[in-house]
């Protein structure tokens, strides 16, 4: 197998197929570790309005200059509020790509499909590269690819619940059908669950609260790393498939024992 | 004769013919980004140190922040 097997996002080559999350580090020290040894080249951040009273640190600072700042849309429930969000980044001098989230549900935080697909396809004729945040739908993909977004982004559970594939029957119809990047973005809690997406063909994952509320972030965020170089290089490597009964490993004739 | 704008919803003074950039600068955020809506549009980067700031304009100034 070629080692040169990079993720491809809307024309661009990135060596690593874990995008991670910035939010909930104890510190921006532990956040820069963790993304360092992740080895992951896009992180994304969230856009907020500046307490001038309140002397924060910048946390792009922290953010190594080789990574891709991948501004998400969080806190917007409707299309025009992600679209405001989306526009305001961008001329501030942020990326003019964006994680795409459209959220009305504080609850379950699941995100809106008509409103998300309506914001898409603004945001892409107003030339961004849009990664849309959705549940697994398989309908919604194709009407997202349709619209011209660069990646589809379904999450495995809910935000920050760390349940892992819940949904797998959808994703995999998903990842069968994809014609831009699939990636698995939510609710995989272990670097397992991880290796399990992309073993079954996802292109990449998404992953924050599973490496920032780990005991130790950054051994978990190289435990994430390796795991996804893991289940992308099984999935190149033809997974076998499950049966119903055992199958020996070792020959039948010529045991020791026999006569 | 100073003006006064809202600033993510509180009163700001500012001085007359005061940019964007000019005030960014004196509450402290002159480097790193801090990206800026003026009258609900957002305002290129490379503007802030030509649009000058006019009485009763309403400014959201946001930046990147922790998040997944």
């Amino acid at each position: 197998m070629s080692t040169h097997d990079p993720l491809v996002i809307a024309g661009r080559e990135f060596g690593s197929r874990l995008l991670t999350g910035t939010g909930k580090f104890d510190t921006f020290e532990t956040m820069r570790d963790a993304l360092t040894v992740s080895g992951s080249e896009i992180v994304t951040v969230a856009v907020r309005r500046i307490d001038f009273d309140a002397r924060d640190e910048d946390i792009t600072t922290f953010l190594p200059e080789h990574m891709l700042l991948l501004p998400n849309t969080s806190g917007c429930a409707t299309a025009d509020e992600a679209v405001r969000s989306a526009r305001l980044a961008r001329a501030g001098g942020l990326p003019d790509w964006v994680k795409l989230e459209v959220i009305p549900d504080p609850r379950y935080l699941l995100p809106d499909p008509v409103e998300t697909l309506r914001a898409a396809a603004t945001l892409v004729e107003d030339g961004f590269t849009v990664l849309p945040y959705v549940s697994p739908d398989p309908v919604l993909q194709k009407k997202l690819e349709e619209v011209g977004c660069a990646t589809v982004m379904p999450l495995a559970a809910p935000i920050g619940s760390g349940r892992g594939l819940k949904l797998r029957d959808a994703i995999r119809i998903m990842v069968e059908q994809a014609e831009v990047p699939l990636v698995v973005d939510a609710g995989l809690g272990s670097p397992s669950h991880a290796a399990e997406a992309m073993e079954m063909g996802a292109d990449a994952v998404l992953v924050n609260s599973a490496i920032a509320g780990a005991e130790d972030p950054v051994a978990m965020a190289r435990a994430f790393g390796l795991a996804v170089e893991a289940g992308r290089m099984a999935f190149h490597a033809g997974v076998i498939e499950e049966r119903e009964q055992a199958a020996a490993s070792s020959p039948l004739a010529g045991a020791l024992h026999q006569p | 004769m100073s003006a006064s704008i809202s600033l993510n919803g509180r009163d700001q003074p500012v001085e007359h013919g005061e940019t964007v950039a000019g005030l960014l600068e004196r509450l402290g955020f002159g480097r790193g980004y801090a990206l800026v809506e003026r009258n609900g549009e957002p305002v290129e980067r490379a503007r802030y140190a030509e649009v000058r700031l006019e009485d009763g304009d309403r400014l959201v100034v946001a930046r990147p922040v922790a998040g997944g």
